[in-house]
């Protein structure tokens, strides 16, 4: 469980986080997107500990980072800044960390094995790529085995390959019970991924929110395909619904597909399509941090 | 606290740079050594006096402690192990208390180690020579070279926990050292305040390991830096408690 109240935090002159409060619920994977400095990292950061809010508190299991016991045992975490020397091994890394937090140091050959890099682990961090860099953060957030994880832009350098191995490495690690929060701007990627999203644009909250809500914004409208489609126009024309032409010979309709299937069927046109439309995130996305959809007044 | 000290050790053996700061320590501990057998005049030669000039020369090490205590931090920074390190241990200070713990540790060793060279090369010169290595009145001035190595560290570790930038902090520290604190002196010297340069870091720890016989009495020499070494550290710990790491 985590949870952001009215966190705050201004650097200089930029105001980062605005008034923030939402929450990340266990057994559940909360996707945590906005335009690039629309304060995600700002927010992680404070989350965990590293940067101090000016106003407002966030808290990790009912308590701020640094008051945890063991918070290597409680939260792991991956930022986006690559935090390992590069003149040091994977492997020493992390027994480094291993080290400090007290953990057994058979932990660093499992969690090596689990991200998959055992065999990287005794080459020194310079020569890693970006989704090696990536496996090896992975690696040290899970050091401790912690019930919550909190993870910034971690698909960023994996191929295609690896997110696929990220989705469902998360999904199980959801699956146990774990809190786990992921910013991303790889929409497409995350509306797979997550139960929920948390949107944020400009530091302040825009929409909190489950995937089915999500889906469900662009609710009451279908799209069919029909070989009689100017016949089809008409009879919903005649009925007070509107068709709109999609470029594919389909038409958009803003009725619910039921509404549109008893009308067909009445009226006796052949349907070869017909689907509810669902909004996709991004689409949800975009509206939601759209430039002139910016708060008045701000 | 221990397992943090354990865990600085570590973070010293992992990289290659050890093999660095090795190799110069022993290299300029034995051609000083070297310098000053090889220069000797006979009369010199056996005396106490000549033994204790000797060890002097294992003195290299308060620089390579200085030096390794100010990286000690300020690679966190360089490389932004800070973010992981602080994700650890999130109580900050004890971070700080841990790595002046190290430097301390690692002082220890880099003056035995100067130590041991020093002897290694003076020794068995001055027996072909027909002389020998004095021992008498030398144990005082070898501890307190390792006394003063061990505290050099520390106030490094307290600079870089001030100022984070590794080029900025090594450039700034040693010309401060080599050059700052002679010039501040004479500065204060023209006011008649000259006295106040011997409270100063550097020119305190030489009045203390005896590299510098003019200045503060020995003990006085070592307080001053000891307090040195505090006040940068708590300097360092109000800086590093409160800033944002991004």
């Amino acid at each position: 469980m985590i949870e952001v109240r009215s966190l705050t935090k201004r650097f200089g002159s930029t105001l980062a986080v605005d008034d923030l409060s939402f929450t990340a619920q266990p057994g559940a994977i909360t996707g945590f997107l906005g335009p690039n400095g629309a304060g995600k990292s700002t927010t992680l950061r404070a989350i965990l500990g590293l940067v101090r809010a000016d106003r407002g508190e966030t808290a990790i299991l009912g308590l701020p980072y640094a008051r945890l016991t063991d918070p290597v045992r409680r939260v792991g975490a991956v930022l986006e800044t690559f935090d390992a020397h590069p003149g040091r091994s994977g492997r020493n890394h992390l027994r480094v960390l291993a080290a400090a937090a007290a953990l057994p140091p058979s932990r660093v050959a499992e969690v090596l094995e689990l991200v998959e890099l055992t065999g990287a682990g005794r080459r020194r961090a310079k020569g890693y790529s970006l989704g090696m860099r990536q496996r090896l953060g992975l690696a040290a957030a899970l050091l401790g085995d912690p019930e919550v994880l909190v993870l910034d832009e971690p698909a960023n350098g994996l191929d295609p390959q690896g997110i696929r191995w990220l989705r469902d490495f998360l999904r199980s690690l959801a699956a146990e019970g774990r809190t786990i929060l992921v910013s991303s701007h790889v929409l497409a990627e995350v509306a797979q991924t997550v139960d929920r999203v948390v949107i944020i644009h400009r530091g302040r909250l825009v929409r909190e929110a489950t995937m089915l809500e999500v889906e469900a914004m662009a609710a009451g409208a279908a799209r069919v395909r029909s070989p009689e489609a100017e016949r089809l126009t008409g009879v919903l024309a005649a009925a007070g619904l509107s068709a709109r032409p999609l470029g594919d010979g389909g038409l958009a309709v803003d009725a619910p597909p039921e509404r549109i299937g008893e009308l067909a069927a009445a009226n006796g046109v052949v349907l070869h399509e017909l689907t509810a439309e669902r909004a996709t995130l991004e689409e949800v996305f975009l509206s939601l941090t759209a430039p002139e959809g910016g708060e008045p007044g701000a | 606290m221990s397992r943090l000290v354990v865990a600085e050790w570590m973070k010293l053996r992992t990289t290659r740079a050890w093999i660095g700061y090795l190799a110069t320590l022993v290299g300029l501990a034995a051609i000083a050594a070297a310098g000053t057998v090889g220069s000797a005049e006979d009369f010199r030669l056996g005396t106490s006096e000549l033994s204790r000039e000797i060890l002097s020369a294992a003195s290299f090490s308060t620089v390579l402690a200085f030096v390794l205590g100010i990286v000690a931090m300020t690679t966190e920074w360089r490389h932004g192990t800070v973010t992981r390190t602080f994700l650890v241990t999130p109580r900050r200070g004890r971070v700080l208390v841990a790595k002046e713990l190290f430097a301390l540790g690692v002082g220890l060793l880099l003056a035995v180690l100067a130590l041991l060279v020093v002897l290694a090369v003076a020794v068995p010169w001055l027996e072909i020579d027909g002389s020998s290595f004095e021992t008498s009145g030398t144990a005082g001035r070898a501890l307190r070279i390792v006394a003063a190595t061990m505290l050099w560290g520390a106030l490094g570790v307290g600079i870089g926990a001030i100022v984070h930038g590794q080029t900025p902090a090594l450039v700034g520290a040693i010309l401060w050292i080599l050059l700052g604190e002679a010039l501040l002196t004479a500065a204060l010297g023209l006011v008649d305040a000259g006295d106040v340069g011997d409270y100063l870091p550097g020119r305190a720890l030489s009045a203390f390991d005896g590299s510098d016989a003019g200045g503060l009495p020995m003990w006085a020499g070592g307080a001053v830096a000891v307090t040195w070494v505090v006040a940068l550290g708590v300097l360092g710990h109000l800086r590093m408690a409160r800033e944002d790491v991004t």
